[in-house]
Order: structure tokens, then sequence, then C-alpha cells
């Protein structure tokens, strides 16, 4: 059959119409579908990007949760019932009703494509799980977008991430685990086995840096992560130095094969498969671990998001990034400490991303640095913000200390947990960053930083919430102040920030280790109650009472 | 009809209609009942009688590092709702001297919905985030300016979360915390230097 030219044109024509139209309407796929963990096992739960929000049909959700849907043509209402209890969704209206509570939704329902009403399917966002249906369902549910998993039920599906460290001529694998399960390491042939005692894991593994002792890393299963080993392997340690039901670190010391000409005795090796759950360190390692092993440095804002600026156009993204760099510098030259950054170009990157960076590499510190902005040219000075909670935060404080649960283990037994609220997973280092943000406040002025009137204060800051060690922000100076703008480009006003922040970082890390010390007393010129004695810094992170002007030095307080 | 007649008639009408408006203005006076919490007061015009609450508003004070609080008037809304959207369209407006205003340029407000637990959202339109000068301080300036306008003057909302465009929103400028309702804060509320013409507290 022939067709002619103008006849194939306009169909391809039409063709790429109807692409178009077909994509507009039900939104693009993200990278990878959700995966749905159950006690039954593992189903892909296909999403779709709608102007940037990741959506989900309605229906889908019912036969995976076994709700009923039903539509209300006059309101123009769509009501789920689950178990006699109800929820009500509106179009274009991002609030939904949960049971006579009201929920906030990042989008509202819709419909896909453009078809008339009645014939697409409603979609709703990701988050109607995890902060709606969650709410009338009888099981937890947890979604973790960054890993793609919605689990549902008790299910104990640990993150696990990896990290590498070259110690002396051996290769150091750290595991990470939150919360802590139980592990067995196991040698077979030219790989190491570390299976973990779990419904599933959530890993995050980075490639490993090049040598000959590991070839390589991957998943083997749902349970297992399989080491390659090198040409140079000769034996392996572990062990597991911190643990608690939160969180624990696994060492794994890959041991280059002695040379055959040397003459010293062979080193004293575990056997194979064996594993030291919370014995003590094998030779080689130090008796005492210390308290500050890894620091991120958080630069505020990038890319897009250039933050404040100042009358003379310099940005926020640069200066913070500037001054990261000079504090990296000068910690990991000073004190070997291993200090990582969020971000070391022009990127943006979201508040989640930056406490999910910090928390996968198990940071010791948080410190995020950021320029201040006024509506008062005259405003000045480094203002140190860290976490403060009202009564939501309370209750999630009050969880990470209290709330744990008890979970049967393979093997039989039990094992009592501690449950993390990510979310607001600095509750539970509140007062150790209230110590580190007046140590800092006290640095800064010893080093003639320009310290603002307010000082410490106590706030919701969003880079925070999710972090899980102590973390503090720092607004180095007001960007629209000129002399300050002025200071802030200047390489000697960066570097003796830089210095700063490096001694109240050793500061901290005498404090930490009971090493309260001449770092510290030397902090305040004044000789008084600077210094990071925790009876002063301890505040009570809620704040003092109502209409209470906080003490001229704590960090100030949230709160009425 | 007689000339008489003709101005008998026209007396009659414009007294008929003099004593129809003296009973309208009796009948149709004020007759809302308060708002839970506001304070209601009459404006002075007795041309309009539109009826009044004193509200206490928040604006950056002159050191730019502080709000201070301002009472004003503002109109009177039927119920908490109704009352916050009225509460809001005033802070919204333009500052009174010397105070500026924490609100980008532009905000207008788009609906107030108020939950059963006392929880208060507001939402706004895009300027409020996209016109945003940035910096933590002017964040928490912005952001107390709502929250403490409802929860001081409306004593049934009890915390507030911010929307913008109809959304959730995780901050303004990346500082904040806006993903859930926040309670009052006066953390950042300074006493004042009175300004003449104006009735400050604190």
């Amino acid at each position: 059959m022939i067709f002619s030219r103008k006849a194939l044109v306009s169909a391809s024509l039409l063709t790429l119409m109807g692409l178009a139209v077909a994509l507009y309407g039900q939104g693009t796929a993200p990278s990878s579908p959700l995966l749905l963990l159950t006690r039954e096992g593992r189903t892909p739960l296909p999403t779709f990007m709608v102007n940037n929000q990741e959506m989900v049909a309605l229906d889908e959700l019912a036969g995976v949760f076994k709700f009923a849907v039903r539509e209300d043509t006059v309101t123009n209402a769509v009501r789920v019932t689950h178990r006699d209890k109800s929820i009500l969704l509106t179009p274009d209206q991002t609030l939904v009703s949960v049971a006579g509570r009201l929920v906030s939704l990042p989008a509202p329902l819709m419909r896909s494509g453009r078809r008339p009403p009645g014939d697409g399917r409603w979609l709703v966002p990701v988050e109607f799980i995890n902060r709606a249906f969650a709410l009338v369902h009888d099981e937890p549910i947890e979604l973790r977008k960054p890993s793609r998993l919605l689990i549902v039920g008790r299910l104990q599906v640990p993150r696990v991430a990896l990290h590498y460290e070259t110690v002396g001529n051996d290769l150091r694998v750290s595991f990470d685990l939150t919360p802590t399960v139980g592990h067995a390491i196991v040698q077979e042939a030219r790989r190491l086995l570390v299976r973990l005692e779990a419904d599933a894991i959530d890993p995050a593994i980075p490639a490993p840096p090049a040598q000959n002792l590991l070839a390589g890393v991957r998943v083997l299963d749902t349970k297992t992560i399989e080491l390659t080993l090198g040409q140079r392997f000769g034996s392996y340690r572990s062990s597991l130095p911190t643990s608690t039901p939160a969180s624990s670190r696994i060492l794994v010391d890959l041991v280059p094969s002695a040379p055959e000409v040397t003459a010293a005795p062979p080193a004293p090796t575990p056997p194979p498969g064996a594993t030291i759950p919370g014995g003590d360190p094998l030779p080689g390692f130090s008796a005492r671990r210390p308290t500050i092993r890894t620091i991120v440095i958080d630069p505020g804002h990038g890319g897009d998001d250039a933050g404040a600026r100042g009358p003379s156009g310099a940005l926020e993204k640069d200066i913070t990034l500037a001054v990261a760099r000079r504090l990296k510098a000068a910690i990991e030259g000073r004190y070997g400490i291993r200090v990582l950054q969020t971000r070391d170009d022009d990127r943006l990157i979201g508040p989640d991303g930056r406490a999910a960076y910090a928390n996968n590499n198990k940071a010791d510190l948080f410190i995020s640095l950021h320029a201040n902005a006024s509506r008062n040219g005259g405003a000045k000075g480094a203002e140190i913000f860290y976490l403060g909670l009202d009564k939501y935060g309370d209750e999630a404080r009050k969880q990470a200390h209290l709330e744990g649960g008890v979970l049967p283990v393979f093997g039989g037994g039990s094992r009592d947990i501690e449950l993390v609220i990510w979310d607001l997973a600095q509750a539970r280092h509140v007062d150790q960053s209230a110590v580190l943000a007046g140590i800092i406040e006290a640095q800064l002025r010893t080093t003639k930083v320009d310290v603002g009137t307010l000082a410490s204060q106590q706030g919701p800051m969003r880079g925070l919430a999710g972090v899980n060690m102590p973390a503090v922000l720092i607004e180095l100076g007001y960007l629209t102040n000129p002399a300050q703008e002025r200071a802030l480009r200047s390489e000697a006003y960066q570097t003796l920030i830089a210095q700063a922040l490096t001694d109240a970082v050793a500061a901290f890390r005498d404090y930490s280790e009971g090493n309260v010390g001449e770092t510290v007393r030397g902090a305040d010129p004044s000789g008084g109650t600077r210094g990071p004695d925790p009876s002063v810094r301890r505040a009570d992170p809620l704040g003092p009472p109502l209409g209470t002007e906080p003490p001229p030095v704590a960090p100030a307080s949230f709160g009425r | 009809m007689t000339r008489m007649n003709k101005q008998l008639l026209a007396v009659s009408v414009a007294l008929a209609l003099a004593i129809g408006a003296l009973v309208w203005v009796l009948v149709s006076g004020p007759s809302e009942s308060q708002a839970p919490g506001a304070k209601p007061s009459q404006s002075g015009s007795t041309e309009t009688a539109t009826r009044k609450i004193a509200a206490r508003l928040y604006y950056v004070a002159e050191d730019g590092v502080h709000l201070a609080t301002v009472d004003r008037e503002v109109e009177y809304g039927e119920g908490t709702v109704e009352q916050a959207s009225r509460i809001l369209e005033a802070q919204l407006g333009p500052a009174p001297a010397p105070f500026s205003t924490a609100i980008p340029e532009g905000t207008k407000l788009r609906a107030v919905f108020v939950s059963g637990l006392g929880e208060a959202y507001v939402d706004l339109s895009p300027e409020m985030g996209a016109k945003h000068p940035g910096g933590s301080l002017n964040e928490f300036l912005t952001v107390y300016t709502i929250v403490n306008a409802l929860t001081t003057n409306l004593p049934a909302i009890t915390a507030v979360q911010i929307l913008v465009d109809g959304k959730e929103i995780d901050s303004l400028a990346g500082h904040v915390d806006l993903r859930r309702p926040l309670q009052e804060n006066v953390r950042w509320v300074a006493p004042p230097t009175p300004p003449e013409g104006l009735t400050t507290n604190q």
C-alpha cells in the first residue's frame, strides 16, 4: 500500500500530538515504582509524576488496602471508607478530612487524563498513604520516598549505610544499621556475606575506593550484602564497637595477605564465619573510641536557591560554600577528623537530602552554615540556632526517649527496639545541640567574630529536624549589612570564622569525652558562664516558663 | 388635583420616608454575637456603622530584628474562621509608620480553615514564598507575624499552619519548619518605643 507524503506527515503529527496529550494528562512515570513491603511479600506500586508531584491511583490503593471508594457526584467529593472510618477528599483541595481530623497533603485529589469526568482515574499524592490513610489503618505504614519503599506492618527494615576508610594497610568497611538488627558474617571463597536478621534492608552503598582488598559490593538478596574480595585480601576482622537498640555500627576490617618475605608472626584472626556481637575490640582497635569521628558541614542553599543577597550582590550560597571549605580544611588539618560536606559545588539539595547525607554517614556533628538578612541594614552579628520544639516536637521527643517496641527475632526470642521518628530525629539530641550552640557562641566571641545580640536561639528549624546527631545552624552574619557583606566576602573574616568553629569543635569534643579542659575554659575571656558546663548549658529544650526571658548567656528558648 | 393637595401629598410622602428610615435604623442596629475572644467596638463613623473589634497585629520593629505589636481596629467577623480572615486581611495590609511589614509584598489571603482541635490552616498566595527575602530571622518574623496574629487574638485557635497556594510547604525560604502547625511564640517580640498616634503594647 502506498501512502502520499502529505498523509504520512499528517499521521506523524497526529501521533505526536496524541502522545503529548497522553503524557500531559497522565503525568510521567518516576524513575522507579514504589516497592510495597508487607508480610505477604513485595509488590511494585506504580506512581505518576504530575506537576512535579508523585501521585498514585486511588483504585490501585483500594486494591492493595481493601478499602472502598465512593464518589459523590453532587458535591464532587470522594469518600474512602476503611473499617467504619472515612476519609473525605475534594478535588482542588489539599486538606482532607480523616475521621473528622484535617490533614494537609502536598497536592489535591485530581483526575488522570484529559477525558470527560468519570472516565479518568482518581489520583492522590503518595503522601496520602502515610499521612491520611495510615490514620485509619490498623497497621503502621511508613513511606520512605528516597528509598522507594512503602512498608506496611511491623516489619524490620533497617537502613544500612556503608562507608569505607583506610586504616593502616587495612580497608575498614563500616555498616551503619538503623535500627539495630542481628547479623552474621560468613566467608565463602572470595566473598564475605553480611546477613542481617531483618525482613528486608534499605541499603545505601557507595562504590568502594580503588584498592586491591575489595573488588565490589552489592545487595545479594533481601537481607544479605555481598563483599567481593580483592586480590590482596588475606583475612578479616569484625567487631561491633557501638550498639544501641536505635542504631549500631558493624566494622569489617579487610586485612591484606602478609608478604611472604615478612618474618613477623601472623596476626590472630577469628575463624571464618565468626562475629563478635558486642564483644571487646580486637587487637588493632583503639581501646577508646573518640566521640567525634565524622562531621558533616552543610553549606546552606545552592543552585537556584541563592538564599539571602547583599546590597553589593554577594550571595548567601557562595559565602556558605566558601566558609565550609575553609572549615573542612581547618578541622581535617588540625584534628584529623573526617569532614564531609553536603555539597561542594553550586547545586540545590533539599533539607531531607542534607539530613539523610549526615545520617547515612553516621556523622557525630552537623553544622549548617547560612547568612542572615534583615529589613534593617544595620542589623549585624552571627547567630546560632538549634532545634526548638513545641507540643508536636515535645511528643516526638518523649517518644524518642520512651517509646520502644518488642519484635520477634529469627531463631526465637525477642528484641527490644527503640523507634526513631525520622521526621524529628533531632528531638533526642536537643540537649547536646544546645551545648554545642553555647560553645560555638563562646568561641565566636573569643575569636572576635561579630556576634548578634540574640546570639543562640531555639526554633523550629527545618534543616535540623531530621538530623540524628547534635546539630546547629549558624547564621554567619547579616548580608544585608554593607559592612558585614564586605567582611563575609573577605578571606580574612572567613578564615576567622573557620578558626572559631574549629576551636568550638575541639571544645565540644573535649566536653563529650569528659575532658572539659583548657580549650574550653579559655573560651570566654570573661571567665564566666560561657563554658560548656552542662549544668548551665542543658537548658530545658522546651524553654522557660511563659513570659520569662532566658538568661543572658544561655541559648534563647522557644516558647512564649 | 389642586395645588394644595399636591403639597399635602408631597409632605405626606416625605414624612412616611423619614419615619420608615428611622424605624429601619432602630431595627437593624448591630445584633451579631461576638467572636470568641474578640473585643468588639464601634467605629467612629455614624454613616457606615461597620462593627469592629480591637486586635493585636505584628510588624517589624525599627531595629529590624524584632516584632512590634500594635493594637488596631479590624472588621468584625461572624465566628472564628470569619474573624480570623478579617484579622489576617488587616495583618497583610501596609504597616503603620515607623514599622514595616514582615509579609512579602503582594501576599493575599486565599482561605482559612480551622480544625476541631483549634489548628488553623492559613492559605496564602504564592508571593508569600516567591518574594520572601530570605534569612532565618526574616523568616521567623514572617511566620510568627501570621501565627501570633491569630493565636493572640483568637483563643479558639491554638496553633497555625501556613499553606502557600493551597499546598503544604516545607518552609518559606529554607529555614523555618512549616510542615506542622506552630504555636504562639513571642521570642522575637520586643517592647517597642511607643510612636506618636499609635497604641502600642508591652
